[in-house]
């Protein structure tokens, strides 16, 4: 069946092109409702906006988030290994437990479990959600972390913000929808695959230094907003000619949507990623010039502001958690990396009355197991690191409608199998879709003849976390 | 015998445990004595000895060898021996008749994988069309309509040379297939498709890392390549030289520069870990050979058997002993060349001395050595162990450059295929192995790959010549989107009705799609003039914007722009350095430098419209079409608009868009209508 809204779009932008003129582009496009227009949800919802914490790599959460009595009494002692022992790990052939070196205890008035390494997270923990026995399918980066953006371990599908900007459109008509900060190089991590491109990750790399924009010719050569905008119409128009040729082909409907955003960032984005109108209290809180975490204090300040300004899902990705060996010096430099920067985004949008109905998400593609990884076989048990593992892990959530001080799931002895409150990254889907008022088994896309969703065939609204 | 309270049951109870204890070694990837317990029936079949008989577990081996207590008998060889209800559960299944499921799937075998398997020749399927390619793609059914002349001259010029049609080119009214045969020929034609090889190799001009300095002379390798393909080295030659082409009998100057493409990856001139750094680099020149020849990720076999693939670390460590007798000329940090006569030559050398032995490392580490290997190609390729006639590199590079193996061929075939439609019939062109894509049309690849062996003789131009010349590439892009309709609402509610393509095999014709970033740089070139066609030499380094240099410590030295003439130059020739990508390539998707890229990814994202829009480089190309077009249409506005469209789209401007045109430059000066057409999503577009 035709789809009478685009028909009648195409039909009134035949009569306005030949009569050439009376309406500027940008009202056109508008008017006819440009991909990102902002969209009513489906359902109620309970977040407006979501911010993506990627801990690239597979935090430890053995270490950080779930410790085990039984792996600490059996430090470097051989356990009876809970998998499949064909299936080969390097290194962790001899299963030797490797005990949480530095103390994880109760936070807050709710008590959750957080690692003295996390000292920033720790001070937050009434305001998380903890879920400590979410689970993925492959153990390997690049399948596990694509599985965590698009739902599938292989091929290219639209990624979890592309999703998102699809069901739900842009709050700032000026900005991306979706917008990704330090992505890892893997493209399809922030695609839009099928769907239009329009919904496609922009990505930014913050400049070191407050004056230099992270986008590249931002600046308007025309001189004047009302020139450039002049020329532009007039490519566009010419653009729309040649896309009603090729029959709405969405890569050339996705060029044209992007100039239209990029002229519009060109007056809303410099302001915006200039931190220093910030004062300096909120970049101390952040940690921005602080050598550990700069990077990543700049990240999660330029997420705040981009959130604020109505850009629907903002993901930072923060590496560095590969652990494989040596994690006892190696993971208190990551957190210290990362713990301030992610626990003042949380305290700054709440300060601002933003965390109510922005949903912040905070996990890596997959956990660590309990037991050591020692690659050179000889190293002494201190100087071992951890396997990866996608049984279990742990994920952690604030605002958008989610449960405060509430730690969820369950794990076994050894901190391995779900044992209760199992999560599957399909049901973390569904319920982020679910917050933003978005029904995972509805947000469809016709493709090559199926309905596709994010969540495939699978998932379930994770309703025990729900505030 | 006891009376047995409940059988034990196959699925529940005995599938369960093979696969936990057994099938790592009796399964797919591994057969030890012929046996495979990955199957009921397999399991009755038994391998070179029976393993079960059915109703007598005495007599059956797999009984015995599990009871075994002699070390060299029993099984499994290693971890814990089977517990006594284990034992029970396999007695009962036995005894009670050793039932299993009918219709169980029985997993497949690696070496029955389709690209492990020799390249036959298929029959042409029986078809209106008399184009072999054709005849595979439509075969009884219509072929869709060949698009426009006009078209078809665009789309031909810019898919041979990166570059769009001159007026004469336009004017000269030649047959199609004179067309193909002269863009052939033309030295334009290197300088476009050596850069999707580059893509291959991971080439780059400088070694990454903190000091990312420059490789002296590396683009000598780059003009090797672009004159190879302009000479039309056959490609198994082409192949050889790379590898080995240092140790050919009839070795040259060109055969050692080839041999540049060992050194081509990134490098740390200073590591913190040197022995383990060597294997890095023997890794780079393993894994970048097995993807870019083979189609193999080879590379994930350093620490342990693949782990989805049949590729053993005993393989892998055989490619390694290949390469292990080279080294990098160096003195400190500062990298050495090699002399060849007179000419500086960036590549390896054999090491001087006894040459080092090559073990599997356990778990890749250098300390830790396993059994010595000598150099071998992977088994699952080979019929025999040992197929390298000569145990050396040329023997290597003679095996991968010939029909001994199934995969050269198809692979070189695909990606071919993969650059003139826009998807490989392979969609994943570095990857023929199990966990690569299945062919989109098995018979059409392996007849291109016969065909490319035995009647081309390994001559990409004759390759490209049969795809070019048939519908299947010539058809109409916008006739194939108007009848497959893969339209969606773009908004409103999700969910929504689409068509089928009225074409079997649609997805393999021609794809809309945009052009490279080196090709949209040069056409921009060609078409304000200013495209200084000076081939071969030193890379030149286009101006890059202040504050992109601004986060560099040494921001003053480490990007010496070169003057614009200069600069002007194709795109092959830019200095390529992998810290610091010119912005505009970066931005509009250059391939990854530090591993194989098999193919380029396209995103389309709104920096893109405003380094198109904004940025310095169109800009300037605007003001020197804008100067052409007076020099040459001189000062009526309809005649310089006629000549814009014709260099820039290769059309006349229809009546309606020659008045919007006029009307637009009462107010607003000629480089800024050329700023408009630079900026049309049509000029990036070959229909």
């Amino acid at each position: 069946m035709p789809n009478v809204r685009r028909l009648s779009r195409r039909s009134w932008l035949q009569r306005t092109a030949a009569g050439f003129g009376a309406l500027a582009l940008h009202d056109i496009v508008q008017a006819a409702s440009s991909p990102l227009v902002a969209r009513s949800p489906q359902l109620p919802a309970k977040a407006k906006r979501v911010i993506f914490l990627f801990m690239s790599g597979g935090p430890s959460q053995p270490d950080l988030f779930d410790p085990k009595d039984y792996i600490a009494r059996m430090h470097g002692k051989t356990i009876s290994a809970p998998i499949n022992t064909n299936e080969l790990r390097v290194g962790t052939d001899k299963f030797l437990a490797l005990a949480t070196q530095a103390a994880v205890r109760p936070r807050g008035q709710s008590g959750m479990m957080i690692s003295d390494l996390l000292p920033h997270t720790a001070t937050i923990a009434d305001e998380l959600c903890l879920l400590r026995a979410v689970h993925s399918d492959n153990n390997q980066h690049q399948p596990a972390a694509l599985q965590f953006q698009t739902g599938v371990t292989a091929e290219a599908r639209p990624s979890m913000g592309s999703w998102i900007s699809y069901g739900i459109g842009t709050e700032n008509q000026d900005l991306p929808s979706f917008i990704t900060i330090h992505p890892d190089s893997d493209t399809r991590l922030y695609g839009s695959s099928f769907l239009p491109a329009a919904h496609q990750g922009t990505k930014v790399v913050m400049p070191q230094s407050d004056k230099d924009s992270p986008i590249d010719y931002l600046r308007d050569v025309s001189g004047d907003a009302k020139t450039q905008r002049a020329r532009l119409d007039f490519t566009q128009r010419m653009n729309r000619r040649l896309l009603e040729q090729s029959h709405n082909d969405a890569h050339m409907e996705g060029m044209i949507e992007s100039m239209e955003i990029a002229f519009r960032m060109q007056t809303a984005t410099p302001e915006l990623v200039d931190l220093s109108s910030e004062s300096e209290a909120t970049k101390q809180l952040y940690g921005v010039g602080n050598k550990d975490c700069d990077k990543n204090a700049r990240a999660c300040l330029l997420a705040r502001r981009l959130s604020e300004a109505g850009v629907r899902f903002v993901q930072v990705t923060m590496g560095g958690w590969d652990h494989h060996g040596d994690i006892r010096n190696a993971l208190p430099k990551s957190c210290a990396a990362s713990d301030q920067p992610c626990a003042a985004l949380i305290k700054d949008l709440k300060s601002r009355g933003l965390l109510e109905d922005t949903l912040v998400v905070w996990s890596g593609e997959f956990g660590r197991t309990p037991w050591s990884q020692d690659l050179s076989g000889t190293s002494p048990i201190d100087k071992h690191g951890r396997e990866h593992q996608p049984e279990s892990f742990c994920t952690w959530m604030a605002g958008g409608g989610v449960k405060r001080g509430f730690t969820f799931g369950e794990t076994d002895d050894f901190g391995f199998r779900p044992v209760a409150g199992k999560v599957h990254l399909h049901d973390l889907h569904a319920t982020i879709l679910h917050q933003l008022g978005l029904d995972h088994e509805q947000l469809t896309w016709r493709h090559l003849g199926r309905d596709y969703r994010l969540t495939d065939v699978y998932g379930n609204v994770v309703k025990e976390i729900l505030a | 015998m006891c009376s047995v309270a409940s059988a034990a049951d196959y699925e529940k109870d005995i599938k369960p445990l093979l696969k936990e204890r057994c099938v790592a070694c009796h399964g797919t990837v591994k057969q030890k004595g012929g046996l495979r317990l990955d199957a009921g029936s397999l399991i009755l079949k038994g391998g070179k000895h029976s393993a079960v008989t059915p109703g007598h577990s005495d007599t059956s081996g797999l009984l015995q060898r599990v009871l075994s207590t002699d070390p060299d008998e029993q099984m499994p060889p290693e971890g814990a021996r089977l517990t006594a209800s284990q034992i029970d559960a396999l007695r009962q299944w036995i005894d009670s008749g050793a039932k299993v499921p009918n219709n169980e799937p029985v997993p497949k075998s690696p070496a029955e994988h389709w690209s492990f398997q020799p390249v036959k020749r298929p029959a042409i399927p029986k078809s209106a069309h008399t184009h072999p390619i054709d005849a595979f793609v439509f075969g009884l059914a219509d072929a869709p309509p060949a698009t426009t002349p006009r078209a078809l001259l665009r789309r031909l010029h810019l898919d041979l040379t990166g570059l769009p049609p001159t007026i004469a080119e336009q004017e000269s009214a030649l047959p199609i297939d004179t067309i193909i045969d002269n863009l052939l020929t033309r030295p334009e034609y290197g300088e476009r498709w050596a850069r999707h090889w580059l893509d291959v190799v991971r080439y780059a001009d400088s070694n990454g890392y903190e000091r990312d300095a420059e490789k002296p002379f590396v683009w000598r390798y780059r003009d090797y390549v672009i004159n190879a393909l302009n000479n039309d080295k056959p490609f198994d030659r082409f192949v050889i030289e790379q590898i080995a082409g240092d140790e050919l009998p009839d070795k040259s100057l060109e055969s050692h520069i080839a041999t540049g493409f060992l050194r081509l990856g990134h490098w740390d001139d200073e590591p913190a870990d040197p022995p383990t750094d060597r294997f890095d680099q023997l890794d780079d020149i393993v894994s970048t050979t097995g993807q870019a020849f083979l189609g193999l990720t080879i590379g994930c076999a350093r620490c342990h058997d693949h782990k989805f693939e049949p590729l053993s670390q005993r393989d892998y460590y055989s490619l390694v002993a290949v390469f292990n007798p080279l080294e990098r000329p160096r003195q400190g940090r500062t990298e050495l060349t090699v002399k060849i006569g007179d000419t500086e030559v960036y590549t390896l050398k054999q090491v001087a001395g006894t040459l080092p032995l090559t073990h599997v490392l356990l778990r890749g580490s250098p300390s830790r050595l396993g059994d010595r290997v000598e150099p071998a190609s992977p088994a699952i390729l080979s019929e025999t162990a040992a197929t390298l006639a000569k145990k050396s590199r040329l023997g290597l590079a003679q095996w991968i450059a010939s029909e001994k193996n199934s995969l050269t061929a198809r692979v070189i075939v695909n990606r071919v295929w993969q650059q003139h439609f826009g998807q490989g019939l392979v969609s994943t062109a570095n990857d023929f192995g199990l966990m690569g894509a299945a062919p989109s049309h098995p018979e059409l690849l392996d007849w291109l790959a016969h065909w490319f062996v035995h009647d081309a003789k390994w001559s990409l131009k004759k390759l490209h010549r049969l795809m070019l010349t048939s519908r299947a590439w010539q058809s109409s892009s916008v006739e194939q989107r108007a009848k497959s309709g893969e339209s969606n609402p773009a908004v409103a509610s999700p969910g929504s009705s689409s068509g089928s393509s009225p074409y079997a095999l649609g997805s393999q014709l021609y794809r809309y799609r945009r052009l490279e970033v080196e090709a949209i740089r040069d056409s921009m070139l060609a078409v304000s003039g200013q495209l200084n066609p000076k081939r071969f030499g030193p890379a030149m380094k286009p101006s890059i914007p202040a504050a992109a240099l601004e986060a560099n410590t040494d921001k003053d030295k480490i990007w010496k722009a070169s003057d614009e003439r200069e600069a002007s130059r194709r795109s092959i020739y830019t200095f390529i350095k992998r810290g610091l990508v010119v912005p505009m390539l970066e931005t509009l998707d250059l391939a990854d430098t530090v591993s194989s890229c098999p193919q380029r990814q396209v995103t389309t994202v709104a920096p893109q419209a405003l380094t198109l829009f904004n940025g310095d480089f169109v800009n300037e190309q605007a003001r020197h079409f804008a100067a052409r077009l007076k020099r040459e249409a001189g000062d009526d506005a309809t005649k310089q608009i006629t000549l814009a469209c014709r260099l820039a789209l290769c059309r006349e401007p229809s009546s309606d868009e020659l008045t919007k045109m006029r009307a637009f430059l009462q107010n607003e000066p000629l480089e800024q209508l050329c700023r408009v057409i630079l900026n049309l999503n049509e000029f990036v577009y070959p229909e």
